[in-house]
Parts: C-alpha cells; structure tokens; sequence
C-alpha cells in the first residue's frame, strides 16, 4: 500500500484532506467558484443545511440504517470514521491517520489519528475504535459494513494501534470501511446515544425531531474548521428545500437533484455545484435464467440503447454516458475500454443469432424511489423497441419493488450511489457469493479477478486485475449502465470549499466557509 | 335566499360531514334537534346522552382503528421489510419480523395494540421508537397550524357571510357567493403553491417554508402565516357559503320577519335576530371543517416542511408501520370527536335555548 504520500499531506496540513482535494479540483461551471476562486478561507458563520429526511425514519445511531440524509450528515460531522472518501486517491484518512496491511493482506493495523480527542476532552484510545467496530459488527448489516472481519478478530494494540484479522486477503479493507465505521466512546450506552461526545469536526448543540445545531470543534484532530456553527435542517421533499434555499432561509440544499437545477440556472445568486458520478441507474438483465441468460441477448440490448438521450432526457444533461461498467468515479476506473455506442443492425442480428422471441412482450420493472429512475425504464422501452424488442414498464410500489422484484427479476431497474469504486460493487453485487448479486451473475473469469484485484501478491498484479476485472464486466455482466447522474447541490453565493465528491462525499462539510 | 345549503341544521350538519376526508367525521356527527331540545329541559338525561355520544364515538373511532389495521395488513410487504436496508438477509428479517411481533396474527397485533391505549400507550415504531415521544412535538405543531386555520376560516367566514347577508342578492352577496364557490372547489396544495409563489418567491414578503427552533416548533410566527392561509382559504369558501344560506334560512323565521316588519336596524336583526338561530349550522359547519383541515394539513405540511403530523404519517404509511399511523389516527380522531361533541353541544344549548 502506497500511503506514506498521504500521510505526509496529513501530518503537514492545517488544512484537512478535503480542503485540500476540493481546492485542486476544478472542473464543473459555477461550482469551481465555489471551490477556487473564493480567496482565502476566513473564519466564522453559521452554515444553514438542508438535508433529506422522513420524520417517522429518524435515527441518532451511528451504527443503525441511516436512511435520511439528514441523519447521516449529522452524524458524519459529529463523529468520525476510521477511512473517508478522497478524490484522487478515493480513501483517505480520518479518525485513523495510517493504515498497513501484513503481507498476505489479511491483518490490517489502523493507527489512530494524533491528538484525536471526543468531545469531553478525553483522548481517543485503541480500545473506544475496538468497542465501536465491534458494536458496529454487531448490527444487522455489521457483516457488510466490515467484510469479512469477525468481532473477536478486532483487538487493540497499545494504546492507538487497533488491529483487523480478515478471513480472506482483501487490499481494499480500508476503501470498504469508509464512512460507516463511525467511533464512539467505549461504553456508550443506547440510551444515551443522543448526547454522546464524538470526535468529529462539530460538536452537538441541539438536537430535535431530525434538525440539529453543530457548533465547531475548536480541538479536532483533522485540521483547523471554519464555520462557528452548522444548523441542518430536515426536508420531506426537494421542491421545499429549494424553495428554502430560493428564498434566502438555508444556504445549502444538499442533494436536491436535476430539477431544482434547472430551476436555479438563472438565478446568479446561487451556485449549482455538481458532483459527478453521483448516482447510477443501471439496467439489470437476469444472468442466470430467463430469456436474458444468453450473452449475446444481453449485448444486443448494450447496442440497443441511445445512452446520450438517456443521459439528456432521464437526467436533463446532468450526468454522463457510461459503458456498462459500475465504479465510473473511481481513479482506476478503466477509461481506455472503448466506449459502446447505438448500432441496431449488430443488435438485430444478435438477436436472430440468438434466437430471441421477438413476438414476445417483455416486462422491465421500475420504481419511483429517486428521481428519473422510472422514466429511465420508460425511455429505454421505447429506444429498444426499434431493435425489434417489445418491453412493457411496470411501475411497483417501493416495498413491492424491493421485496418481489429485486434479486429476482428478469429485467429491473436498480441504483447504486458507491460509483467512486469498482472494486466495491464488485463484491457487493457480481461476485458469485455475493448477498445482492443483482443479475444472478456467475463467472469463474470474473471470481478469478476479483481474487487477484483483493489479494494479490503486488499492487501491480492487483491493478491488472482489476483492469481484467473491468474487461469482462464490460463484455458479459447483467449490468446495462447507460449513464452516470451528477449529484446537485444548490448553495447560496458566499458559501465555498464545499465537498465535490460523488455520494456520501458531499456530507464532509468540515472545510466549507463561508464569505459574509 | 336559495344556496346549496339550504334546509334544516341537521341536514346541512350531516352533508358537510360526507365531504370530510379526515378521519371521524362520519354520519355520527349530527344529531337530533329533537333529542337536543329534549336534553336541555334536563340535565341528568344530558348527562346521560352525552355518556352515550361519547361511548358512541369511541366505538366508532375503535372501528376506524381497526380499519387501519386491516388497510396497512393488504398493502404488499411488511414493516421488517419497509424498514430493511438493502442487503439484509431474509434471517434478519426474519428476526426482526419476530421482534416485531409481526409473526402474530393482525387481529392479536390489533388487539396488543388497543389494550395499551386507554393508558396512554402508543406501542412502539418498527423503527423502536416510542410512538408517545414520536408524536409528542409534530402533533402538537398540527393542532396549532389547523386551530389557527380553523379560527381564521371561523372569523373570516362569519364576516364575509354576515357581510352578503346584508342585503341580499346585493352586489357584496353575489360576487362573494361566486368567489367562494371558485375557492372552495380549490385543493390546499394549488392555493399552498400559488402562495409560496407569490409571497415568498416573487416578492419576497414571507418565508417560503418553516423551519424549527431548538424546542422543536416553528421558529417564527412569520412561518406560520402561509400555511395558515393554504390551509384556510378553501376551508373559508366552503364555511361562507354554509354561514350565508343558514342566515337565509334564518330570515324566513317568523321572529326574524316580524322584527323587520318592527323596523329594527339591519345590524341589529343580524345580531340578535339571524345569528343566534343559524349558530347551530354555523357551529356544525366548522366543527366538520376540523376534518378537513386536519386532512388538508398532511399536504400543506409537505409544501411548507412544517414540522407536523403530516410527514410522519406519511412515512409511517411508506414503512407499513399499522401501530404509528393507527397513532396518528387515534390522537387526530379524538381530536375531531371533541371538536364534534363541542359543536353538538353548542347546538343543543341553542336549540334549547329557544325552545
């Protein structure tokens, strides 16, 4: 593992990593305002958040479901995890400064971060980060949180040295881990989980039915922050928050989506700031059985697909095209793949070749959990249409959607916010052993990569793996990735050094500031 | 002297009541002019009556209850899996099928759940939250935004009604019977867009949604205004016209034409003479607008973020969580049952009164 680079950025820096990444990082239009041309950081303010949340799915656990934003940004900037989301190396450190694993990559020792203290002052110990993993293992979905890592294989070595035993070499532990394993003080109890001091950069002042006052950290581990305080608030439906940011009370709509951009695009007092690789809605194709199982049908429907009036339509041009491959924002994501495009005389012929039953009407199941999601399936209906392929949508109810069709269907929609890397969604959902393989997917080929790409000897073998990895999810897996949305953000003019990365990246606040 | 409304108290009473889309404003909601009559002349067998109004309703909104029981038990999936993240295995779910005890039959879920609630016990949320707390600030929050509405529609719509009733078929009655039957016919959530648009948005007069204070209620009264409006200005069309035809009705009462013949001034008449006789419909007018607005309120909640009811019945709904929403309905459902038990009182002592 090459981390000494980043360690000398961690231990040199007043300024924390995600400062330092935003700061580099100049690609969009007004957001680069936001980032660059903003001058030098200044001190003080209150930030005003908007963030997404249903009052009923309320949660104050770091280590239960957060399913609202709301919740999670709370938490994100009240407690710490031992990895974060960066941009060109897409782990960084937080709550542990460095990290190694042994040779057969199956012991990692994370060492925590110096002068990293909680709230009340008292220093932050091997054992708090081993009671924290432990109880986060414990939960429902502890296994996927910490693959492969069993309870009684998390121990502490001295006093800031705590120490993972995997079942299996995995090198990409550290990637995995980021932004769940949240550290609380050894001994918390359930009950008074809504005072617990944490170690992040804001401390809780209040708290109430979802909307919360943050003040700063003057104390915290990673770096100087600037806002005296950050107020979030929760929101039942974009349209209201951007109403709110439109009107001058927040400052911030966190992840309001496409349409609220479009709305604000003429207002010059509001800054769009998009996040690329956001979101992916692919198209899941059924592998295993079904009249999807031959390959050829599945490429037919690849080459069926106008992914740029995908991208333009479904998504109102925020977003990119993709090339059926998941983790697009990943630095090792592999560009030199050629991209696919639109050839319906290959699809036809594939087809036939295949002997496809084009008399048949084929239902593509859909829901409306996130926005374009449907009329991706709606539009994808009618583009393949003219390869000859007949397909119906049918919209299900969310807890219809997730319970019957799911895992199980022959043609679904599906979305995936972890686009920042490959290697994740590998494991979670084409691997063969893997709990959420979307499409039913097996391939030696595929298993075979991954293993070399997890545990392999050197980081170059790993690297070829991965890109070997890519090659053959881009040639045969269920996964029909037509596009890639941007995640959008609406800020008021003065405030700056907000985070540019895709997916849970836009909660790391702690380097925003604020220009009034 | 003709409007959609016109006949007796009772009738209007119980016709309003079918529009109602809150819960409890039933056919339950009006009741005799005769037995009224007969309960004012005395006290014990008002007692009693209202004894058995009472265990009426309560009966009523038990069936209500269990209406919402059986209602969320026939939407596909369950709470276990409304509340599951992606990726959890079918033995957790399971587990947590069972911790929440939804291995149990729904009428044993029903009937765990009703023997809690004449202490005061909600249950518990599929989320493990105590549905007492989970209700214990958004709900108060609800009752403040549809008591304003309800006092503004009740002021605004007594004035206006009075107002046209005046002189009848006068320019004031005419134009005011058309533009409150335009308004009534508009849904809350167009009249909440089209303020949002031009208060906040446009002129930047008013705050465009509302936001909570530390203690958890709006942290402005400058919030409260457009809410208050989206949810009382249909409520508004629909109570002016019922105030109107009652007067009308009102002015053919003998008393009524006897004064005028008398000579007596306008505002007088209307005072002492209309008024007191069309209270019973007026009373019973707004008590069934409780419904409604109450109703009205879990959308004007979602335009306006207001930190109420709405939002949490809402999820609660998406989350197949039968104990929160039957919560939801029990408080609000007791609620409109109070609000109708105050309006039939209101009506027996004026009826009673003249008698």
């Amino acid at each position: 593992m090459d981390i000494s680079r980043r360690q000398v950025l961690w231990a040199g820096g007043a300024l924390s990593t995600a400062a330092l990444l935003t700061g580099c990082s100049g690609d969009g239009e007004s957001s680069s305002d936001a980032a660059g041309a903003g001058g030098k950081p200044r001190k003080g303010g209150t930030l005003r958040v908007g963030a997404l949340g249903r009052a009923s799915a309320i949660t104050r656990d770091p280590h239960g479901t957060q399913t609202n934003e709301s919740d999670y940004l709370i938490i994100a900037l009240l407690y710490d995890t031992l990895t974060a989301p960066g941009a060109k190396k897409n782990t960084t450190p937080r709550l542990a400064a460095s990290w190694k694993s042994s040779e057969d990559l199956k012991t990692w020792r994370f060492t925590i971060a110096k002068g990293a203290k909680f709230h009340d002052g008292t220093p932050v110990t091997a054992d708090d980060v081993v009671w924290s993993l432990r109880r986060l293992r414990g939960t429902p979905s502890g296994a996927s949180r910490l693959p492969g890592i069993k309870a009684e294989n998390i121990r502490a070595e001295g006093e800031d040295t705590v120490v993972l035993v995997s079942d299996y070499a995995n090198a990409e532990l550290p990637l995995l881990m980021r932004l769940t394993t949240f550290v609380l003080k050894k001994g918390t109890k359930d009950k008074e989980l809504g005072k617990a001091p944490g170690t992040g950069p804001f401390k809780l002042d209040w708290f109430r039915s979802g909307n919360a006052r943050l003040v700063r950290n003057a104390d915290w581990h990673g770096g100087e922050v600037y806002l005296d305080a950050i107020e979030v608030k929760i929101f039942e439906s974009p349209q209201a928050m951007s109403n709110a940011l439109i009107a001058g009370q927040i400052d911030l709509a966190s992840n309001v989506g496409s349409v609220a951009a479009r709305t604000a695009k003429k207002r010059k007092d509001i800054q769009i700031v998009r996040r690329p690789d956001d979101m992916a809605m692919p198209i899941v194709m059924r592998t295993a059985d079904g009249p999807f199982a031959d390959p050829k049908v599945r490429e037919a429907l690849r080459l069926a697909v106008d992914r740029k009036a995908m991208v333009d339509q479904v998504l109102s041009g925020y977003g990119s095209v993709g090339n059926d491959i998941l983790g697009t924002g990943d630095p090792a994501y592999d560009e030199k793949v050629p991209q696919r495009g639109r050839d319906l005389a290959k699809a036809k012929s594939l087809l036939k070749e295949a002997d496809f039953d084009t008399s048949k009407t084929y239902r593509l199941l859909t829901t409306e959990d996130v926005p374009g999601l449907a009329e991706s399936a709606t539009l994808f209906a009618s583009q393949v249409r003219e390869a000859g392929v007949k397909v119906e949508v049918v919209k299900q109810e969310s807890a219809t959607f997730w319970d019957k069709t799911w895992l199980k269907g022959d043609l679904y929609t599906t979305y995936w916010g972890t686009n920042d890397s490959v290697i994740f969604l590998a494991s979670k959902t084409m691997v063969s052993e893997s709990a959420q393989n979307e499409a039913g997917w097996k391939s030696k080929e595929f298993d075979a990569a991954y293993r070399e790409a997890t545990g392999g000897k050197d980081a170059a073998a790993r690297a070829a793996a991965l890109g070997e990895l890519q090659k053959i999810e881009h040639d045969a897996s269920g996964y029909l990735l037509w596009g890639v949305a941007e995640g959008i953000d609406l800020a008021a003019a003065p405030v700056h050094g907000l985070p540019e990365l895709p997916g849970y990246g836009r909660v790391q606040l702690e380097a925003a500031w604020l220009a009034r | 002297m003709a409007g959609p409304l016109s006949g007796t108290a009772t009738a209007s009473g119980t016709g309003v009541g079918g529009k109602g889309p809150g819960p409890g404003s039933g056919p339950g909601a009006g009741g005799s002019a005769a037995t009224a009559r007969r309960a004012g002349r005395a006290a014990l067998s008002g007692a009693l009556r209202l004894g058995v109004l009472l265990a009426r309703r309560a009966l009523l909104l038990a069936v209500l209850l269990a209406v919402v029981f059986a209602a969320i038990e026939l939407l596909p999936g369950d709470a276990a899996n409304a509340t599951s993240e992606r990726g959890e295995t079918a033995a957790d779910l399971e587990r947590r099928r069972h911790l929440l005890g939804l291995d149990q039959p729904v009428l044993t879920r029903f009937t765990d759940w009703m023997t809690g609630l004449p202490s005061g016990d909600l249950g518990t949320s599929a989320r493990g939250e105590s549905i007492a707390e989970l209700l214990s600030r958004p709900f108060p929050n609800t009752l403040l935004l549809g008591g304003l509405a309800l006092l503004v529609t009740l002021a605004v719509s007594v004035g206006l009604g009075c107002w046209a009733a005046l002189k009848p078929g006068g320019t004031a009655d005419r134009a005011l019977s058309a533009t409150a039957t335009g308004i009534l016919a508009l849904p809350e959530f167009v009249v909440a867009v089209a303020l949002v648009l031009v208060f906040a948005l446009w002129t930047d007069l008013l705050p465009a949604v509302t936001l909570t204070d530390a203690d958890g209620s709006p942290a402005s009264w400058r919030m409260l205004i457009l809410p208050v409006l989206a949810l009382a200005i249909p409520q508004i069309g629909w109570n002016t016209r019922i105030v109107r035809a009652a007067l009308a009705d009102e002015a053919k009462a003998p008393h009524v034409e006897s004064a005028v013949i008398d000579g007596l001034p306008r505002h007088r008449i209307l005072t002492h003479h209309l008024l007191p006789g069309a209270l019973p419909t007026i009373a019973a007018g707004i008590a069934t607008s409780t419904g409604m607005l109450l109703g009205g309120a879990v959308v004007v909640e979602t335009i306006f973020n207001y930190p109420g009811i709405g939002s949490v019945l809402a999820g609660a709904v998406a989350d197949r969580d039968s104990p929160v929403v039957a919560g939801v309905v029990a408080v609000t459902g007791a609620v409109i049952t109070g609000v109708l038990l105050l309006a039939d009182l209101v009506r027996a002592r004026a009826s009673g009164g003249r008698v």
